[in-house]
């Protein structure tokens, strides 16, 4: 056989592939990144300050063309009139679910990822995390702790630059902060509030955000557009078009191919190697192939998955790299909509300019300390503040110049606490092939079963009584509890699917994030989580890749791979 | 003279100076209603005349552009031709229709007819039953996160929605009226309102 072009191939280009992209090259591997959907170019594909009065619906979205084509995608809150090219259509990209059991997939398939569509929280675990599932005797161990993760935290943040404050807290490490953005007058009096009440146990921060308030290797600070979703002109968030594919350039060792639409891998049973990867040219339609000694498989949580299941060989007849079985299983997210909202007293006359691209953060305090009876694990609460628009003055009665006037300014301050619990991995939640339904390249596709079990309900209960209990505190009115029942899924923080673990008989990946069973397969998305902590995932999975890659490149230079 | 042979007149320029200035003027009348109506979507030119009148009552021009001004007529014209449902489109123009009715039952003339006092007492009527509907909901079930429920299938209220909406998303709304920019190129945490520093200054 001919050498092989490439010394590695990265499938997907997301928040993980653009990271692997980006070490590997860098690490000397000429390194192929194969991208399923299209390439995006800043200047012309960002639209985040496209005024509305150029929107023709003004914001409100084509909703005809949106319920037809994107009625999952559009769901989500960053779906907007302008940027919904950023997210898949839904009819090309079928998957199913028990009609109880419903599971909201949202999918970004261009350059990118989509870290160009992240909320860009960013946040470390702890030992806290890494052994819970030891602690509690539920699933497997991780196989790694804090201390191996932490040095690739530190080398992470360096690179994106996360704007936060440090707290000293052990259940949410401090990393290396750019300067934090301000809490709005309303935060200030919540969190001094809840300071008075509750102790030093639960604490308002601002934020850990991977957007930049200075200047950092070469990008701009943020400008206060507000929508990131919609891109960032001056690069001022981290994205993989932002920050990391950029730097995997820079070293002429990328070759990256948009428009790949990976069907599965090859796999050599003679050298129980992977040799190549199968992908449909997401255009023509034709069948390639792309040959590499090592392969990063970043493809996000679910896709990753399915490509292993549907890599299915005689050796691994219920999907590739799945001697344990686990591949596709433990599907996790985190709960959300369990919390309160209330009107916060005060500052009436006060407003804020520019729109912070960040909420206010509350660190999980629930079994820190102290051990619940209702339930295990915890949740960290986002905090939203902002104040009542002129959206106000449709539901009243009055109109005319002085009603004009009058919703022109700021209206009450509304706050919003919102918890993001963990969610326990279960076997039961998985995903397999639904061999009746493929997508619009004829490759099959997944049927997702995945429902909230009951620890995971008592979080959000618990979330909505001390989201109450603290805007009691906080002098707030028309405080209203919620409980709202949004689906698996909508968190957007999908992980399992192929966990890491000590031993191959009960995990798919080993501590390197490397698969037990094929010495030259990694994967670093959230498929590798073995638990799903509380925090935002992504700034693990970006350590992870980086740590992973690290490894990865010594084992091949001593021929190990 | 049928409309066409009218409108042949008008673009041939030579036969204007021959038409009488009265003569005139009905022409250009017929001219702009035939090039408004075909630029209308969903409305009638009389229900585009009756939502321009409302929505001028609501935020009318002061010192900054009003409703007319910013088009917001055209804007809801366009949702209810390419955003709304069918069913939604039909009580929309069906809520349009009884201002005229409640004008008439009132004044004896369509809305657009009847003088400012009369229309204002119109919108009054049609903002107590408005108040009425949401009160009778403020106690049912809560909207997403704990929003205030909405009443569903409120002509007045979907009215005011769209015109506050096409107007505050209007580029003199955004500039003008709210003072905000796309850029701020800063964020101030906490900062006086707009009118408590013009109250200050002045």
């Amino acid at each position: 056989m001919a050498p092989s072009k490439y010394d590695a191939i990265v499938i997907g280009s997301g928040i993980t592939g653009g990271w692997a992209a980006k070490e590997l090259t860098e690490k000397g591997l000429r390194t192929l990144v194969l991208e399923a959907g299209r390439p995006i170019v800043p200047e012309k594909d960002y639209v985040e300050h496209v005024p509305s009065w150029e929107m023709p619906y003004r914001g409100m979205k084509d909703r005809r063309k949106l319920e037809k084509e994107q009625p999952i995608q559009s769901l989500c809150y960053a779906c907007e009139e302008v940027n919904s090219n950023f997210f898949v259509k839904d009819t090309e990209h079928p998957y199913t679910t028990a009609p109880d059991k419903p599971f909201w997939w949202i999918r970004g398939r261009q350059v990118g990822g989509r870290s160009i569509l992240w909320g860009r929280q960013s946040y470390r675990w702890s030992d806290l995390d890494f052994a819970a599932n030891l602690r509690d005797g539920i699933a497997v161990d991780w196989p790694i702790r804090y201390a191996d993760l932490a040095p690739w935290y530190d080398y992470v943040e360096q690179f994106i630059g996360v704007s936060g404050e440090a707290m000293g807290l052990a259940q949410l490490p401090d990393g290396k902060f750019l300067p934090p953005m301000e809490l709005t007058c309303a935060e200030k009096t919540v969190k001094e509030a809840v300071a008075k009440s509750f102790g030093p146990e639960r604490v308002l921060t601002i934020g850990r955000v991977a957007v930049l308030t200075q200047d950092h290797n070469g990008r701009a600070p943020c400008h206060y557009c507000g929508p990131c979703h919609r891109g960032c002109i001056s690069l001022s968030y981290f994205s993989s078009v932002n920050a990391t594919l950029p730097a995997a350039e820079k070293t002429r060792r990328l070759t990256l191919r948009p428009f790949s639409t990976v069907h599965s891998l090859i796999f050599d049973s003679k050298t129980r190697r992977i040799t190549g990867v199968r992908v449909i040219d997401t255009n023509t339609r034709e069948a390639l192939e792309f040959n590499a000694p090592l392969i990063f498989l970043c493809a996000s949580t679910l896709e990753s998955a399915r490509i292993l299941l549907n890599s299915a060989t005689p050796e691994f007849p219920n999907g590739l790299a799945n001697s344990s079985g686990e591949v596709g299983h433990n599907l996790m997210d985190h709960i959300k909509a369990g919390g309160a909202r209330g009107i916060v007293p005060g500052h009436e006359k006060m407003r804020t300019i520019g729109n912070r691209p960040n909420i206010a953060y509350m660190p999980r305090f629930r079994n820190v300390k102290d051990q619940r009876h209702d339930f295990i694990r915890g949740y960290g609460m986002q905090a939203y503040s902002f104040q009542d628009d002129w959206r106000r003055g449709a539901m009243e009665v009055d109109f005319g110049a002085d009603f004009k006037r009058r919703i022109s300014d700021p209206g009450p301050w509304n706050f919003i606490f919102e918890g993001y619990g963990e969610c326990l991995p279960r076997y039961d939640n998985f995903v397999e092939i639904d061999k009746n339904t493929v997508d619009a390249w004829g490759i099959p596709s997944l049927r997702i079963h995945c429902a909230f079990g009951e620890n995971e309900l008592a979080l959000r209960k618990d979330a909505s009584i001390s989201a109450t209990e603290m805007l009691s505190a906080s002098g707030a009115r028309e405080i209203q509890p919620f409980r709202d029942s949004d689906p698996p899924g909508f968190s957007i923080h999908e992980m399992g699917t192929a966990r890491m673990g000590r031993d191959p008989k009960t995990s798919v990946l080993n501590s390197w994030n490397q698969s037990h069973d094929i010495k030259n397969l990694f994967i670093t998305d959230g498929a590798c989580m073995t638990s799903s902590g509380c925090a935002n995932p992504s700034l693990t999975y970006m350590a992870l890749t980086a740590r992973a890659c690290d490894y990865a490149v010594n084992q091949l230079k001593r021929g190990e791979l | 003279m049928r409309r066409r042979e009218v409108l042949k007149l008008l673009v041939t320029g030579s036969v204007l100076p021959t038409l009488s200035p009265p003569l005139l003027a009905a022409c250009r009348e017929i001219h702009e209603a035939i090039t408004e109506s075909k630029s209308l979507k969903a409305l009638s030119v009389h229900q585009h005349a009756t939502l321009i009148a409302m929505a001028e009552l609501i935020l009318p021009r002061t010192d900054t552009p009003g409703a007319k001004d910013t088009n917001v007529n055209l804007f809801i014209d366009r949702i209810l031709a390419d955003w709304c449902t069918i069913a939604e489109r039909d009580r929309f123009l069906t809520g349009l229709a009884d201002v005229d009715r409640r004008a008439q039952s009132l004044f004896q003339k369509n809305f657009v007819d009847s003088s400012v006092a009369q229309q204002t007492e119109i919108l009054r009527g049609l903002g107590e039953e408005l108040a009425e509907a949401v009160a009778a909901v403020a106690s049912g079930a809560r909207g997403n996160r704990g929003s205030t429920p909405e009443p569903q299938d409120n002509f007045y209220l979907q009215f005011r929605k769209l015109t506050l909406t096409g107007y505050f998303t209007s580029e003199p709304g955004f500039t003008q009226q709210l003072g905000q920019e796309i850029v701020p190129g800063r964020f101030d945490s906490c900062a006086p309102v707009r009118s408590a520093v013009q109250t200050k200054g002045s």
